[in-house]
């Protein structure tokens, strides 16, 4: 029955969550109705989020972070399609969900924060009708009770002059303090997951801090999920408890964060934490900053084998074509998993792909 | 959080988008003149009766074709009528039809161009469709069909009525007018509009806090009324603004060509029409009717160019 993505996936379990998954994603896969037919742009990926964990999911532009999460909710463009997998969340199939179930979980259930605050709030409408509006819809909240809750929501977001900000318009506040008011309306029903989406990509680097705290302490109180979408992996360090690194629509390594910093596995991941500049005490003399060479494949335009393959350092003969499944990497800490034939060795790869393993 | 040690009331008050339109539009000197001339003909058109010095109506045979003077001050007609009082009456029927005219052709286009601009596909097709015949048709071609196809028809059922049930409604012959003139220009002035907000939601439907709003969860309503719609308002009051003075020189060519309001019911347009007969014996008979639409449609002019300034601040300079 497979609908069986372009690429076997490993079926090789992961070492078991130790908090019960609030979202497990199965096979995820995601397609662009382009002027040449149909392509892949999101390619099977599996993950799990547990209850009150935050997951980094990081990668290059274009490599289907946000689409893969926004697929989750039915938010894609008119020519974007989720085309296999599941999704469970809550007890439900959210690629199955009807239109109106996905409307009551978006903003309900699962809140969202964007990357660019200066352009994500209705310049038009003061900031305490955006916060109250999903409590009134999913809530059924009465107006005066929806703007007390929202003031009480700016306070919870550190928003200096709380109530008083209410009946602000978003072009009155600062980058940062727009993105607190982001927060508060991703936050205002008390979602079970936050995605966040580059929270913080739009803001200056102090700003970023601010947030990125505000967010580990909110998430510390009100105990919600995380995820964190980023092409930043000097950002997640502090603030993640497991990374998923994205490569062309592929999960290419899966590791709790300490692993991750401590043994980077893929190739790929590699090349994004040297390409993170340090400060060196020797400022006169120093080191060109490493990139990784080219840019991700076009969707539509994939490699047959590992879609790294064409930029990797580490390219074996079998990288071109056959696809490295995801497997627990041989030798290292339970949890981290690897899609990378130089890592995993070609043999285990065939050897998974085999139906009978 | 250091920030928070902020006193409220530091706080300035808020400033809404429209009082800071309304700062800039005060400092544009010509949008204020139009706006003026605009408030005058409002001021006179609404209390016209009160401010007519005789009846647009009532005939004088021992005064025709007066020049100006202290008892007439813009003289009087070939049929010894107050000139002053026609062009204030006239200044009620322009006022009346434009704005009825272009409320209409605005709510048709706001609802279309929104639906189209919002959904696409084969709504927006048929929609842009519609504006495309509609455009394709000479407007003064289709309001003399409409007018000599339907208002006989009109006119005969009216009396019909009249005869059976003697309710005296059915005898003011106004309305017939008034009814197929604004269905008429209501019919030929919707595109502009529809084709205006549609532009004006397809680039709006891909804003950030549009994707927000339903990554909210609300409702496909509530994101067109409450995020969308008003974001497009801007470019509208412009166009209806210059919407309002294109609708006023309409209703007048129309009189003017006898297939708009007709006699007695004065208008700029049919006035003009009567003065152009005698101008060379009698040019205030032209002259004053002519010189008032030309203010009008100036005064619009003149307030749409500012409010386009006022709300696209970055549009100038």
């Amino acid at each position: 029955m497979n609908a069986a993505p372009a690429h076997p996936v490993a079926a090789v379990p992961e070492s078991a969550p130790a908090r019960p998954p609030i979202l497990s994603v199965d096979g995820l896969t995601v397609e662009i109705d382009g002027r040449y037919g149909a392509a892949t742009i999101v390619d099977g990926i599996s993950f799990h989020v547990a209850e009150g964990e935050t997951l980094g999911v990081v990668g290059e532009s274009g490599c289907g972070k946000s689409l893969s999460m926004m697929s989750l909710v039915g938010l894609l463009p008119n020519r974007i399609k989720v085309v296999g997998g599941s999704a469970r969340f809550g007890g439900k199939d959210l690629i199955k969900a009807s239109k109106r179930e996905l409307r009551a979980i978006r903003g309900g259930e699962i809140g969202f924060v964007f990357q660019d605050p200066m352009t994500s709030l209705n310049p038009v409408m003061r900031i305490g009708e955006q916060l109250m509006e999903p409590l009134i819809y999913h809530r059924g909240m009465k107006r005066a009770e929806a703007r007390k809750r929202a003031g009480d929501l700016l306070r919870l977001v550190g928003l200096p002059g709380a109530e008083a900000r209410l009946d602000n318009y978003p072009h009155e506040l600062s980058g940062g303090m727009r993105q607190r008011v982001m927060i508060a309306i991703g936050l205002a029903c008390e979602p079970k997951l936050l995605i966040a989406d580059e929270p913080t990509t739009a803001l200056d680097v102090t700003i970023q801090a601010q947030i990125v705290d505000l967010v580990k302490s909110l998430k510390a109180r009100l105990g919600m999920s995380v995820i964190w979408i980023t092409h930043d992996l000097a950002l997640l360090a502090g603030l993640v408890d497991r990374v998923m690194v994205l490569y062309a629509g592929t999960v290419a390594e899966d590791a709790p964060v300490d692993a991750l910093y401590a043994e980077p596995l893929h190739p790929y991941t590699r090349g994004l934490l040297a390409s993170i500049p340090k400060l060196t005490h020797e400022g006169d003399k120093a080191e060109r900053l490493a990139s990784i060479g080219g840019t991700p494949p076009e969707p539509g335009r994939r490699p047959k084998g590992c879609p790294f393959a064409p930029r990797c350092p580490a390219r074996l003969a079998v990288c071109d074509d056959t696809m490295p499944p995801l497997l627990a990497a041989a030798g290292a800490r339970p949890g981290h998993r690897v899609a990378c034939h130089a890592v995993n060795g070609a043999d285990r790869a065939i050897a998974a792909a085999e139906p009978a393993r | 959080m250091t920030a928070s040690a902020v006193l409220p009331q530091a706080i300035e008050p808020p400033v809404s988008l429209w009082a800071d339109a309304w700062r800039r539009l005060a400092r544009n000197k010509l949008a204020m003149v139009g706006l003026a001339l605009i408030a005058v003909l409002l001021f006179v058109a609404v209390f016209g009766p009160w401010l007519t010095p005789y009846d647009f109506l009532s005939q004088n045979i021992d005064a025709r074709n007066l020049a100006p003077s202290l008892a007439h001050p813009l003289g009087t007609d070939d049929l010894g009528r107050d000139v002053l009082s026609r062009v204030i009456y006239g200044a009620r029927t322009a006022t009346l039809v434009a704005i009825v005219v272009t409320v209409i052709a605005m709510v048709i286009g706001i609802v279309l161009g929104a639906l189209a601009g919002y959904f696409g596909g084969w709504l927006d097709a048929a929609v842009m469709w519609l504006t495309d015949v509609t455009m394709s048709i000479p407007n003064l071609l289709l309001v003399v069909v409409i007018n000599t196809s339907l208002k006989p028809r009109l006119a005969n059922w009216m009396e019909a009525q009249y005869l059976e049930t003697l309710n005296p409604i059915y005898r003011n012959s106004i309305w017939i007018d008034f009814i197929l003139v604004f269905g008429s220009m209501a019919l030929i002035t919707w595109p502009p509009y529809a084709r205006l907000v549609r532009a004006q939601v397809l680039s709006i439907r891909n804003r950030p806090y549009v994707t927000a709003a339903r990554a909210l969860g609300l409702p496909t309503w509530t994101i067109l009324t409450r995020y969308i719609v008003p974001n497009a308002v801007g470019p509208l009051i412009v166009a209806v603004s210059a919407g309002l003075g294109t609708a006023m020189v309409l209703e007048s060519a129309f009189s003017f060509l006898g297939v708009g309001v007709n006699p007695p019911m004065p208008s700029w347009g049919n006035m003009i029409s009567d003065g152009l007969r005698v101008w060379q014996h009698y040019p205030h008979l032209l002259a004053a009717p002519a010189i008032v639409l030309g203010l009008a449609t100036v005064a619009f002019s003149f307030l749409g160019d500012g409010l386009n300034d006022a709300l696209n601040p970055r549009g100038t300079k």
